[in-house]
């Protein structure tokens, strides 16, 4: 796999002309770097949904450009696209989208065989993808026998398996309880930070922010407010930077802290 | 794409069977009628090709029995004997007429034939002899038992009551059975009784059809000559010719329900799963992987529906003797060719809305909430 960058540029999508024109989504700029975790949130109507068909090259702008390593995708022609989703991009979906006639594996080996790889090659790709996603003992399963988190690892494996750069994830734990949803929400960064893939997830669950690098709040199709997540090194807590409880420079680096006693007790260390 | 698209096909299993059974009901029709034509075509016909003559020769531009009046001097019969090649003319009778045997009116084909004829008479002989002789008549086995009939009653043919003297095998079709009297009899009914219908030529050993009957034609005036296979051919031809408008509107009602059932099942299937091809579009499957899914859904179902349709019929051909012994069914490769080239037109024109439906198809489709 490639590192990509994918580049927006004042991109705006309107749905619609003359009265019933509705801007979906308004002048928004964004860069999201390999290895990156970007959380979309925002309300329902706000556009988060649009954002995403355009970065996964899913529905066209009406103005501004995105770029995938430098190549302008939003204007490639409806034939080229196929090839760009396929081997560029992988989704993983709220519903999970299995094919349902189909097994985990076989679910996992066709995305293969589109992008070209023989049927044997294929299912073997498929059958160690999911291993590796801790379903080895569920390859022959249909996914009606499937629990909801295994629903969607076999999404994940299946977004994986051409190798992609980027990751798209719409709402992927709205079907999911608490845990399983935190479970899955952990899996994606560990693709983003071991893998070196950027991740793209639009949501509104709140509880998820902590796995993001970056949390984008969109409203009315615009970026209101930008977030960066840090981590405290003492207790480990995922914070917003911007809303630390307390910091420190140390070598000419910024720490952030949830607490003054982690900032006490992060100085007391490396004072000595 | 293959394995997806048996394993849809294979997972709604009603809608397999409703389309599999309507092809096969389509296909059958099809199948069945041709056969029924083809089963009455070669009954019509038992009679010319069971008859021992090699050479028919009949009035100047008659070329065959079926609806078909035959008159010529019977003298000609001795100038047809002097032709080379020729062995022996054996003289019939012919009309087209009714057996009455009690309350039962079939119709026949009435057949005048001389003592010791020496073609002509009927192949196959269930009960009784093979010659009426004077006052008796050999009728249909098939005839007689839906009658009520046997050997030594009384059946009336044209206007004159015979005596059951033989019962035949293999002289009825659907349409027709054939029913022999004595050509003296016969005779004796007509207003000229110096008359033949037909002349039924036996040839030397060595001496060919073809060329006898040529013979015969450049040397006997006022007569055609066919050779029994010609002559065969050109009955069939009026039975075709007959039942082809049949067998349009039969196959075109055929065609419209094999059509209608498989571009209602191919549409609901591709329906029913849009939600999975547009997010394989999503994934990045061009639209031919798509047009892939249901062209093979649509070439398995029509092909077993043409499996289904073709057993049935077979199975129909088995049973229906046993019902009646005047219907029966000859399938022929020429129908199986046919209802194949049904099937796979029912294959492509189903599959044709449906990969409409999916090129139109947005894959944004599967980011929209249920």
């Amino acid at each position: 796999m490639a590192s990509s960058t994918l580049q927006v540029l004042d991109v705006t999508k309107r749905f619609g002309s003359g009265p019933t024109e509705v801007t979906a989504v308004r002048r928004v700029s964004l860069t999201i770097d390999p290895g990156e975790v970007v959380l979309i949130m925002g309300p329902s109507g706000s556009g988060k949904t649009t954002l995403l068909m355009m970065l996964g090259a899913l529905l066209k702008p009406t103005e501004g450009t995105i770029r995938l390593n430098g190549q302008v995708i939003s204007e490639l022609d409806e034939g080229r696209l196929p090839e760009v989703r396929l081997r560029q991009f992988g989704f993983v979906f709220q519903d999970f989208n299995l094919l349902s006639a189909l097994t985990a594996l076989e679910n996992v080996a066709l995305v293969a065989g589109l992008a070209g790889r023989k049927n044997g090659e294929a299912r073997s790709r498929a059958a160690a993808e999911l291993t590796r996603l801790g379903l080895g003992e569920r390859l022959s399963f249909l996914p009606e026998k499937l629990s909801g988190g295994e629903k969607q690892r076999v999404a994940i494996a299946r977004a994986l398996i051409n190798d992609p750069a980027i990751l798209f994830a719409d709402e992927p734990t709205a079907n999911l309880d608490s845990k399983i949803g935190h479970d899955i929400m952990r899996l994606l960064r560990s693709i983003a930070k071991e893998q070196g893939r950027s991740v793209v997830i639009v949501s509104h669950d709140q509880r998820i922010k902590d796995i993001a690098d970056r949390v984008l709040w969109l409203e009315d199709g615009e970026f209101k407010e930008t977030t960066t997540m840090v981590i405290d090194p003492v207790c480990g807590m995922s914070i917003e930077r911007e809303g630390a409880a307390a910091s420190a420079q140390l070598n000419g680096t910024t720490v952030y802290f949830c607490s003054r006693g982690c900032r006490a007790e992060y100085l007391a260390e490396h004072a000595l | 794409m293959t394995r997806l698209a048996l394993r849809n096909l294979f997972q709604s299993r009603a809608r397999l069977a409703i389309s599999v059974g309507g092809v096969a009901l389509a296909l059958m029709l099809i199948l069945a009628l041709d056969a029924v034509v083809g089963w009455i075509e070669a009954r019509v016909t038992a009679y010319i090709d069971t008859s021992g003559a090699d050479v028919w020769v009949s009035q100047e531009g008659v070329r065959n029995m079926h609806m078909a009046s035959s008159s010529f001097s019977s003298s000609l019969a001795s100038g047809v004997a002097r032709v080379d090649g020729v062995e022996s003319v054996t003289p019939i009778l012919y009309l087209t007429n009714v057996v009455e045997a009690g309350p039962e009116r079939a119709v026949a084909y009435i057949i005048g034939l001389p003592d010791r004829a020496l073609a002509g008479t009927p192949s196959v002989i269930r009960s009784g002899g093979a010659n009426p002789g004077r006052g008796g008549a050999v009728i249909d086995q098939g005839i007689a038992e839906a009658s009520g009939i046997g050997l030594g009653d009384t059946v009336q043919i044209l206007g004159e009551e015979f005596d059951v003297v033989g019962l035949s095998a293999g002289t009825a079709s659907l349409t027709n059975s054939i029913a022999f009297i004595s050509s003296t009899d016969f005779a004796g009914l007509l207003a000229n009784p110096r008359v033949a219908s037909f002349l039924l030529v036996r040839l030397e050993p060595g001496a060919s059809a073809e060329e006898v009957a040529r013979r015969i034609e450049s040397q006997v005036r006022g007569v055609t000559a066919q050779t029994r296979e010609e002559f065969a051919a050109q009955e069939r031809k009026v039975v075709r010719d007959m039942s082809t408008d049949l067998m349009a509107i039969m196959n075109l009602v055929g065609f419209l329900i094999g059509l209608a059932v498989m571009s209602l099942t191919v549409y609901t299937a591709t329906l029913g799963r849009r939600a999975e091809y547009g997010m394989l579009k999503a994934l990045g499957a061009h639209n031919r992987d798509l047009y892939l899914t249901v062209g093979v859904q649509a070439l398995v179902s029509v092909a077993l529906g043409l499996a289904v349709g073709l057993m049935f019929t077979l199975g129909l051909a088995a049973i229906m003797p046993l019902f009646s012994a005047n219907l029966g069914l000859q399938i022929r490769a020429a129908a199986l060719g046919k209802a194949g080239v049904a099937a796979l037109t029912f294959a492509g024109a189903s599959a044709l809305l449906p990969i409409r439906q999916i090129r139109g198809l947005d894959p944004a489709l599967v980011f929209r909430r249920r």
